[in-house]
């Protein structure tokens, strides 16, 4: 039985603790923070390197990021054969972080703009199922 | 000097024109004056005729009358005719005289000759002869007029064509390519700075006269006319004056060709434009003083803008974010404490839920405003009354239980960007339409007053309307003039901030009337056709 997790990358902590309540109402996936791209990527490359025992069932990536932006941490996910066919979900509070374009061509599975709310990420969940 | 009579017969005589002509003749026998007198005017009718009887006589005449042509007898008392002719001779050697004499008078005759008397007849007079005589010298005397007249007409058309030259600042020039030599007129003298000098000068000193740094090609281009023989066209060229000045020439010139087709000359003018290329500089300075100013006024506009832009960044973007942290603990309150004891809880957390959505919608309408003052506009052809009326339709289909009379005028055209116009009628109707919410027997018009050329566009309604001493707050964003709750709460204040933005960027001007229940009108125009980038031409 592998363990299932959500990998959320959010730098904001109210965020983060608001999105992690939100994911314990919908499932009993694990939550992963990571609160910058350097982290995310360890924790990618870690939880990717053991494939036998974890399993990524969602990335939620915010865009606005210090140091490394969403938009590169998902261009390095998708450039990384063991992570490219990760669902990768975006969290945004504002039309203007996102570039629509760039994430269509990135294969973004949905956007979701905070606050996000149960029913909006079980979508999400039941369209990454049908996917 | 005289001719034989014989050789004249058969000649027709000409009817000479002598009015005006005056002819004096000097005889001291009275009958021989009075007969040829008479014959004189017999055959001149037109003649002014003088008699005298001797030569002081005659001169006294001459010299009151100064006529024409005078015909004397030589041998007279008093005074005789050689020495009548001499003093008339000295008083204008002009003077045609005509002799009459007897072979016996020939020592007179060599005399006479020196004096320059014109002609003689013989005595006694064969008037055919006479006649004959006087004809021939009127003949001449005719062709000096006319010749005269030409030479007054030429000297006249000199003097029109140098004045003409002198008021138009024109100079003209003629190179004779044989002689290698250059006439000019009076005014290229004045415009090169000097006094006119008669007679013509080398072709070289014409091109010494231009700036070192203009003659080069001036003379290449004269010379490949020359060579080429067609016109010179328009050539700016500076001349240096002797006092230094410095004047600007246009020259043109033309090359005149020989029957062999071969140049002989060069004529050409020198137009003084100085004057003008002066005026031409200082609206190029002008110009480009405004260009300058322009694009300061333009970069300090820009400045503003990105200044404005980064203050709609912060707050469409950094407002956001804490906002939507405070809705998601807001809704965690609600679902979590829901059912805590305290029901002030859920009150507060509902409150603070609405607190919320009223800022999201204040940053979302200001976020319009900022697009809509601002945003690239596309110029279309539309009609107001069609965008109006699926406005209309959309309220209708919101509130179906609503009555409102709504007249919309037929077919509006108005050019403009649909998205701008769209937005600004949406909150004009919208206004009316909420504003109309609480009257009996609504009513709503969008029409056109004002003539064809300029159209005055409004929107009218019945419904609450304001007090005109609030009216200039109207157009202000985030001023309201109506307490909330007391209409439904459209979030912002800033929707008639907005029409007053689209407006202005269409060219026109938008003010309203209004009286408290009674009703609120908003009149506004727009250019006829506005640039992407038009403001307001005068407010």
């Amino acid at each position: 039985m592998k363990d299932r997790y959500i990998l959320l990358i959010e730098d904001n902590a109210d965020d983060a603790y608001l999105a992690t309540r939100i994911i314990g109402k919908v499932c009993s996936d694990k939550v992963i923070v990571a609160r910058d791209g350097e982290e995310a990527g360890d924790l990618l490359n870690k939880l990717a390197g053991d494939q036998a025992h974890h399993q990524i069932t969602l990335v939620l990536l915010d865009l606005k990021l210090p140091k490394v932006s969403g938009i590169e941490i998902l261009q390095s996910i998708r450039a990384n054969p063991a992570l490219r066919n990760l669902p990768v979900a975006i969290l945004t509070s504002s039309d203007n972080d996102l570039d629509q374009e760039t994430c269509r061509e990135l294969g973004v599975l949905d956007y979701i703009y905070k606050p996000m709310t149960a029913d909006r990420l079980q979508r999400v969940l039941a369209r990454d199922k049908d996917a | 000097m005289a001719q034989s009579p014989a050789q004249e017969d058969d000649k027709v005589p000409i009817a000479y024109d002598v009015s005006g002509i005056a002819l004096l003749y000097v005889e001291d026998e009275p009958d021989a004056r009075n007969m040829v007198s008479r014959m004189l005017l017999m055959n001149y009718p037109k003649l002014t005729l003088y008699a005298a009887e001797n030569g002081v006589a005659g001169l006294a005449t001459y010299r009151e009358h100064l006529p024409h042509i005078v015909v004397t007898d030589i041998n007279m008392p008093v005074m005789d005719g050689i020495r009548m002719a001499r003093e008339i001779k000295s008083t204008n050697p002009e003077a045609l005289i005509i002799a009459v004499t007897a072979h016996s008078d020939t020592s007179y005759l060599m005399n006479a000759i020196d004096i320059g008397i014109h002609n003689y007849v013989l005595k006694p007079i064969n008037y055919d002869e006479l006649f004959r005589v006087i004809d021939k010298t009127l003949e001449q005397l005719l062709l000096k007029r006319l010749v005269q007249e030409q030479n007054q007409h030429i000297s006249q058309s000199e003097r029109q064509l140098a004045d003409a030259q002198r008021i138009a600042h024109l100079g003209s020039w003629q190179w004779d390519l044989e002689r290698g030599t250059m006439r000019w007129s009076e005014e290229l003298f004045r415009i090169c700075g000097s006094e006119p000098v008669p007679g013509s000068a080398p072709y070289q000193a014409f091109l010494e006269r231009i700036h070192p740094d203009d003659r080069p090609v001036l003379g290449k281009a004269i010379r490949e006319a020359v060579e080429g023989r067609r016109p010179l066209g328009a050539i700016f060229c500076r001349v240096v004056r002797p006092d230094g000045s410095i004047r600007v020439l246009r020259v043109e010139a033309e090359v005149v060709l020989d029957g062999a087709a071969q140049p002989v000359s060069v004529t050409g003018t020198c137009l003084d434009v100085t004057e003008l290329k002066r005026a031409e500089e200082k609206v190029r300075s002008l110009t480009e003083d405004l260009e300058r100013r322009v694009v300061q006024r333009t970069s300090l506009l820009q400045a503003s803008l990105k200044e404005l832009d980064s203050f709609s960044y912060v707050v469409s973007h950094d407002l956001r974010a804490p906002l939507a942290r405070l809705e998601g603990f807001c809704r965690a309150l609600l679902e979590d404490c829901g059912d805590c004891g305290n029901i002030n809880c859920r009150i507060y957390a509902e409150r603070a839920e609405r607190v919320v959505r009223q800022i999201k919608s204040i940053i979302d309408a200001f976020n319009d405003l900022s697009h809509y003052a601002r945003c690239k506009m596309v110029i279309e052809d539309l009609d107001l009354s069609e965008l109006a009326r699926t406005i209309i339709q959309g309220f209708q289909a919101s509130e179906p239980q609503r009555e409102v009379a709504v007249s919309i005028a037929d077919h509006l055209p108005v050019r403009g960007d649909r998205s701008m116009l769209q937005i600004a009628l949406e909150h004009l109707l919208g206004n009316a339409w909420k504003f109309t919410s609480k009257t009996h027997r609504a009513r709503i018009e969008l029409g056109c007053s004002g003539p064809e050329e300029a159209p005055v566009y409004f929107v009218r309604d019945n419904g609450a309307g304001f007090n005109m001493k609030y009216v200039s707050k109207l157009f202000k964003p985030f001023q309201t003039i109506h307490s909330p709750g007391e209409f439904t709460w459209n979030g912002t204040a800033i929707g008639l901030a907005t029409v007053h933005s689209v407006i202005l960027r269409h060219g026109g001007v938008i003010w309203a009337e209004g009286e408290v229940d009674k009703g609120a009108t908003f009149y506004f125009t727009l250019e006829k056709h506005p640039e992407p980038g038009s403001f307001v031409r005068s407010v």
